[in-house]
């Protein structure tokens, strides 16, 4: 994880950028564009909390909360206060990852990970409560409308740039923009001195600190990191999908959902919670008519990952080639 | 050997440890003069890691103050004192399992450098000097005891301390080994390294200690050299008659 990359895996990042670019024009559906820009969502924050807890090793449950806090605080500063997203989309990230900082605070002091578990889930739970019972400002359970789209501009050789409903195009590209700004954020930090200090850190608490690893330091500033990009995608969520209510934005459904993706994906790798995101979307678009029970098959398709690939769709081709010491560094 | 200069180093002074209703440690004081080895002796449970653990930070005693080079860092917390200079290595060895054997020497030498690559430099040297040199990009799960051992000297080594705690690190090591380990931590004594050793094996003690303490049950019950010691009756008794009868 911390050698140079190899030409191959710049070659093979490059080429998944050009199709994922390319990808509209290939297949234009707004129904399957839909879907791509909802598996872009769920990647940034399956990305944002493998971080947190696949390479820090930090098992938090509670970062749905971080998701809400950002779609709510860019939704309420535009409707509210005028703003555009392209501004509050920022200030709500800015926003969770303070929130993020505050929370983490206390809770990662806890060295047991089974409370941290506990106490994660029900901060997020009491955000959730909180949003749904200021009805003067959130509207509460009846769901927050009328939340501004992002304003169109004219983007020189391309063309017009919009954003409506009905065009999902540009929706996609920012939202392929963020993921993109999102991972290459993670993979400097996580190729970098301070990667080494976190994996350091999740592999022996004592040992690192004892090497002069200052561990509240690096857990917060890895949990700050992780909450401003899980703010990001919710605020870019709220604005396209405009409307908002506290089960959709912070329900606990949410995070469960993250933690399949992350894990049939791959803990602790970089591609896996990618990969888990759109397989798990679109799975989980394909088993719509299962309704409530779409969570059973999540529940089970975690337990076979863990099963039988314990780590992750990510890895499993180089289960294949038998090196699998190597497969963290994908 | 070079002759230890006068210098307090390490102090501790009335140091207990106290968990539930067990004293670990029983108002232990001790002088460490710089460029000294002091080994640490004693039988199993007698409060030698809990003793290391108060010097590194892990445990903060119950009462009494440790100073280093005339600094109380009683309560400090263990990542700054290795950068104030205290590096120790773990009795039950603490690899990182996920990393390689120089990533984990990188981890210690780390605060030392910018970049990366300057960090691996001074690690692989590290690795090296212990001799793992064949083993730098493997994984470190895949070492066996010894090897942890002599990683967990290598990573301690990588922070640059000027006191060193070495916990059991022959323990496990294959016999054969042994005198390199010697002759290296001769090696790092001459340059300038101070350092307390926790050792069960006599001859170690007599080659490398300038003075010896030994404990038991968490008290200081003898201290001199390493022959005073061994001639020591109590610790005959207790000790190393335990060892002639087992
Ligand atoms: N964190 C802890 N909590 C409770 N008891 C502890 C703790 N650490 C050590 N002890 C107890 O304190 C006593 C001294 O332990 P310590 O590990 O310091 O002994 P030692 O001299 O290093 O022995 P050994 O030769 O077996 O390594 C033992 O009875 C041990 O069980
Ligand atoms: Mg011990």
């Amino acid at each position: 994880m911390f050698k140079p990359l190899t030409l191959r895996t710049y070659l093979l990042v490059a080429a998944l950028i050009a199709l994922a670019l390319a990808l509209p024009h290939v297949i234009d559906d707004s129904y399957l564009l839909h879907l791509m820009i909802l598996s872009i969502i769920f990647a940034i924050f399956a990305s944002a909390w493998n971080l947190v807890t696949g390479f820090a090793g930090l098992k938090t449950f509670g970062h749905h909360a971080f998701f809400g806090i950002g779609a709510y605080a860019s939704a309420l500063l535009g409707i509210n206060l005028g703003l555009s997203p392209w501004l509050t989309i920022w200030l709500a990230a800015v926003i969770a990852a303070l929130a993020g900082v505050f929370i983490g605070t206390p809770i990662l002091r806890i060295r047991s990970m089974p409370h941290v578990a506990i106490v994660t889930l029900a901060f997020a739970e009491i955000v959730r409560i909180t949003i749904s019972n200021l009805q003067g400002i959130t509207r509460g359970e009846l769901g927050l409308w009328g939340i501004p789209a992002f304003e169109g501009f004219m983007l020189p050789l391309i063309g017009e740039v919009v954003f409506n409903p009905s065009v999902k195009l540009w929706y996609y590209y920012l939202a392929l923009g963020l993921l993109l700004l999102s991972i290459g954020l993670i993979a400097l930090m996580m190729r970098s001195k301070v990667g080494l200090a976190v994996v350091a850190m999740r592999d022996g608490e004592d040992a690192a600190e004892s090497l002069g690893i200052n561990l509240a330091r690096f857990k917060l500033l890895v949990f700050g990191v992780s909450a401003f990009l899980v703010g990001l995608a919710g605020a870019f969520y709220a604005h396209y999908v405009s409307i908002l209510t506290p089960m959709a934005a912070v329900g606990p459904d949410l995070i469960i959902l993250v933690i399949a993706m992350v894990l049939v994906g791959g803990l602790g790798t970089f591609s896996g919670p990618i990969i888990g995101a759109f397989v798990l979307t679109f799975l989980g678009e394909s088993l719509r008519v299962l309704d409530d029970y779409r969570l059973l098959i999540y529940g089970a398709l975690i337990i076979l990952s863990i099963m039988f690939m314990p780590r992750g769709l990510a890895t499993i081709g180089s289960f294949f080639r038998r090196r699998p010491a190597e497969a963290r560094a994908d | 050997m070079s002759s230890p200069s006068q210098q307090p180093l390490l102090q501790v002074e009335q140091a207990s440890m106290v968990f539930g209703g067990l004293v670990a440690v029983k108002d232990l004081s001790l002088d460490l003069r710089a460029g000294e080895i002091l080994a640490l002796m004693g039988p199993n449970g007698a409060g030698k890691t809990t003793t290391f653990n108060m010097i590194a930070g892990a445990l903060i005693p119950t009462s009494g103050r440790i100073l280093f080079e005339g600094r109380d860092i009683t309560r400090m917390k263990p990542d700054g004192r290795c950068r104030a200079g205290v590096a120790r290595t773990f009795q039950i060895t603490q690899p990182f399992h996920e990393l390689s054997v120089v990533e984990n020497v990188m981890v210690g030498s780390m605060v030392h450098h910018t970049s990366l690559a300057e960090t691996r430099k001074e690690a692989l040297t590290y690795v090296e000097m212990v001799g793992l040199g064949a083993k730098a990009e493997a994984p470190a799960k895949q070492l066996s005891t010894g090897q942890r051992k002599r990683l967990e000297l290598a990573r301690a080594m990588a922070t640059r301390p000027r006191l060193l705690l070495m916990d059991e690190v022959t323990g496990g090591v294959d016999q054969k080994s042994i005198p390199d380990l010697v002759a290296l931590v001769q090696r790092l004594h001459g340059e300038g390294l101070t350092l307390i050793i926790i050792e069960h094996n006599m001859r170690v003690i007599s080659e490398l200690a300038h003075r010896a303490i030994f404990m038991n049950r968490g008290e200081k019950i003898a201290e001199g050299t390493p022959a005073e010691i061994a001639a020591h009756p109590d610790v005959v008794e207790l000790y190393l008659g335990e060892a002639a009868h087992a």
